[in-house]
């Protein structure tokens, strides 16, 4: 990113901050202050839920930017790591009543583990083959593996919904029980993951999957032990969607193999090209733009209910009609996504009075 | 045995309209490189026009079929025009990802306008007794299928062997470069093998429509062509058609001995699962061109 006129430093520290001046630091402290206390406080619970699938979708799209966008192995079965997850969470929970952070982490690496198994083909294959091997990973999952056998596990019949108990969401003595501590818990979570992945990025790991994404043989030769990373890649993305599976369990206590479809991962793959393949903030600004936009559709309609009969049923076609065409829209006029017109705008800001 | 027999027969008659559907999308596929995720929606499209005008305006079969073979040539073309010319020469995954919207977008059209439920092609197309072959019962719905299907195929065939422009589209698919320099209007080429795969598709659909009745799940078939193509290899029309009778064959075969170990599930997923077998033996498939990529 470019920097306001003027901005020097004079230490290599100084040099490779996150939040170079003092304005960022000002923008960012505002905007935590905002998200962690003046949201809860004033916004109701219709429009924290709205927070809350936003934040769902930035999870679960997090895996996705770091598959596709940091190491080029491009996957359309990221809802299965997902559901794995939320299931195996919830299995342990329900099951063995193991503790709930315990559970979480059971369903993270859980579902790193079903992702490392699928991703094993990664090794012989890439391009068109990958997305084949990850849609059959979309279609085992959850047609098979969640519906006929998890499911079943708890005793609720094939295709069967889990539901955990409420008040066995507790962090200590936090227990996660109101939209609003699910909120906060989402706003911790999102900060967790994007750290670690910023910070990823700027290590061994990150750079052995930027050189996995530019060219793979050239990495290869260079010393990448392509193997071992794009199988870490899929563990890593594995793992994130489990977690982003956790957090959906315990947003709304219930799980069911219908929550993660093929739909989903297309979705989520959408999520990332309409904000930016291979931007930090890409997944975030893509999670807000499309969640807004299918809130937009349902304001629009509900209103017309009355007037049009009907109009709440085609709600869910309009709003695969509003997402296709968004998508396509988005390919063709913006194909660098929305974080690059934001990167624009602020270079131009930066550099006014002197910008291009 | 009998058993076994017949369920080769129904899934190599079944396989037939899936071999359809593959053709549309290696076609697509072989020209431009573009993997067409849409391929369902391509589907379902041409099965509900071919409905609309069996069913609602009371045409009779035939002209139906062609009716809809009309509207598949101009939807083609619009399609082609509006979304995929302006994706020449992006990233592979931008281009699928088109698809993917007009995936979701013609299914959510045919959904508003057709609804959810399940349609029936009325009166009957083709009659429900099943035709006894000595002990062996082959429906009748399926083995008409097959031989539309069948006629389907061999116009295409005719029509890349014969004609200018499929001539021209096998030059294209062989080296784009060489192509456009010998005179070939790659732009004409990518627009004709939409309407191609839109026609075959469309075909498709309307056939399967009679068969199980019409559902937006139609547009699942679009999926399950991927393992076809995969198993035939993806640039190889004929590989495509193998795939196809493959796919088939091995859906009602998956359905009738391995569901009962693995209850549910199995007739949709068996063919994913041979697939990704497939993959780890032959990764090219089983006709396909050994990629060799060089720095």
């Amino acid at each position: 990113m470019r920097l306001p006129t003027g901005t020097h430093f004079d230490s290599y520290t100084a040099d490779h901050a996150w939040w170079k001046t003092n304005f960022v630091w000002v923008r960012m402290v505002l905007l935590g202050v905002i998200l962690l206390v003046i949201v809860p406080l004033f916004v109701g619970d219709y429009w924290l839920s709205f927070f809350n699938m936003i934040g769902y979708t930035i999870l679960g799209a997090a895996g996705v930017q770091l598959l596709i966008g940091y190491t080029g192995l491009v996957t359309l079965g990221h809802a299965a790591p997902i559901g794995f997850g939320a299931f195996c969470c919830a299995l342990s929970m329900y099951l063995f009543h193991v503790p709930y952070l315990f559970g979480f982490l059971i369903g993270m690496i859980a579902a790193g583990l079903l992702s490392l198994l699928f991703g094993l083909p990664s090794v012989r294959v890439k391009g068109f083959y990958l997305i084949m091997t990850t849609m059959a990973m979309q279609f085992i999952t959850t047609d098979i593996i969640l519906t006929q056998y998890l499911g079943p596990l708890a005793g609720k019949g094939r295709g069967g919904v889990l539901a955990v108990e409420p008040e066995m969401f507790s962090i200590g003595p936090w227990v996660i029980y109101s939209t609003k501590d699910a909120y906060i818990w989402m706003i911790i979570l999102v900060i967790i993951v994007q750290v670690f992945m910023a910070n990823l990025m700027r290590t061994r790991v990150g750079r052995a999957w930027m050189a996995i994404r530019d060219n793979d043989i050239a990495a290869e030769a260079l010393g990448v032990n392509i193997i071992y990373y794009k199988l870490l890649a899929f563990f890593i993305a594995g793992a994130l969607g489990g977690l982003a599976g956790c957090y959906w369990l315990t947003n709304l206590t219930i799980v069911s193999p219908e929550h993660f479809t093929f739909g989903w991962s297309l979705w989520l793959v959408g999520v990332i090209l309409i904000g930016g393949v291979g931007s930090m903030y890409g997944h975030i600004y893509g999670a807000i733009f499309m969640t807004g936009v299918l809130e937009l559709v349902k304001l629009v309609l509900v209103p017309l209910a009355g007037v049009l009969p009907g109009a709440t049923e085609k709600f869910l076609y309009l709003k695969d009609l509003v997402f296709g065409l968004s998508i396509i829209l988005f390919l063709i006029f913006e194909p660098n996504g929305l974080s690059y017109r934001w990167w624009q705008i602020k270079n131009y800001i930066h550099l006014w009075p002197f910008s291009y | 045995m009998v058993h076994f027999i017949e369920v080769v027969i129904t899934g190599l008659l079944v396989g037939g309209i899936y071999a359809c559907i593959a053709l549309g999308w290696a076609i697509i596929y072989k020209t431009s490189g573009v993997v067409n995720l849409a391929t369902g929606q391509l589907t379902l499209v041409g099965a509900y026009v071919c409905f609309a005008l069996y069913t609602t305006f009371g045409l009779p079969f035939i002209v139906a079929l062609l009716g809809m073979l009309a509207i598949a040539i101009g939807l083609g073309i619009l399609t082609e025009r509006l979304w995929l010319r302006p994706m020449i020469g992006e990233p592979v995954l931008s281009v699928i990802m088109v698809t993917v919207g007009i995936n979701f977008a013609y299914q959510a059209i045919v959904a508003l306008i057709w609804g959810a439920d399940t349609r029936v092609f009325t009166p009957p197309v083709f009659p429900m007794e099943p035709l006894m072959l000595g002990p062996i019962h082959v429906s009748q719905v399926f083995l008409y299928s097959f031989l539309v299907a069948g006629i389907m195929m061999a116009i295409l065939v005719y029509f890349f062997q014969r004609t200018r422009m499929g001539l021209a589209m096998q030059a294209t698919a062989d080296d784009e470069m060489a192509a456009r320099s010998m005179g070939i209007a790659a732009s004409s080429v990518y627009r004709w093998t939409w309407v191609i795969a839109f026609m075959s598709c469309g075909i498709a659909g309307a056939l399967l429509g009679n068969i199980n009745g019409l559902n937006i799940s139609i547009s699942y078939l679009g999926l399950l062509v991927l393992p076809a193509v995969v198993i035939g290899g993806m640039n190889s029309i004929p590989g495509a058609v193998a795939g196809g009778l493959i796919i088939g064959v091995l859906e009602n075969l998956g359905d009738a001995y391995v569901s009962r170990f693995f209850p549910g599930g199995v007739k949709s997923t068996f063919p994913f699962i041979v697939m990704l077998i497939v993959m780890l033996w032959k990764p090219y498939g089983l006709w396909g061109w050994v990629k060799i990529e060089r720095m």
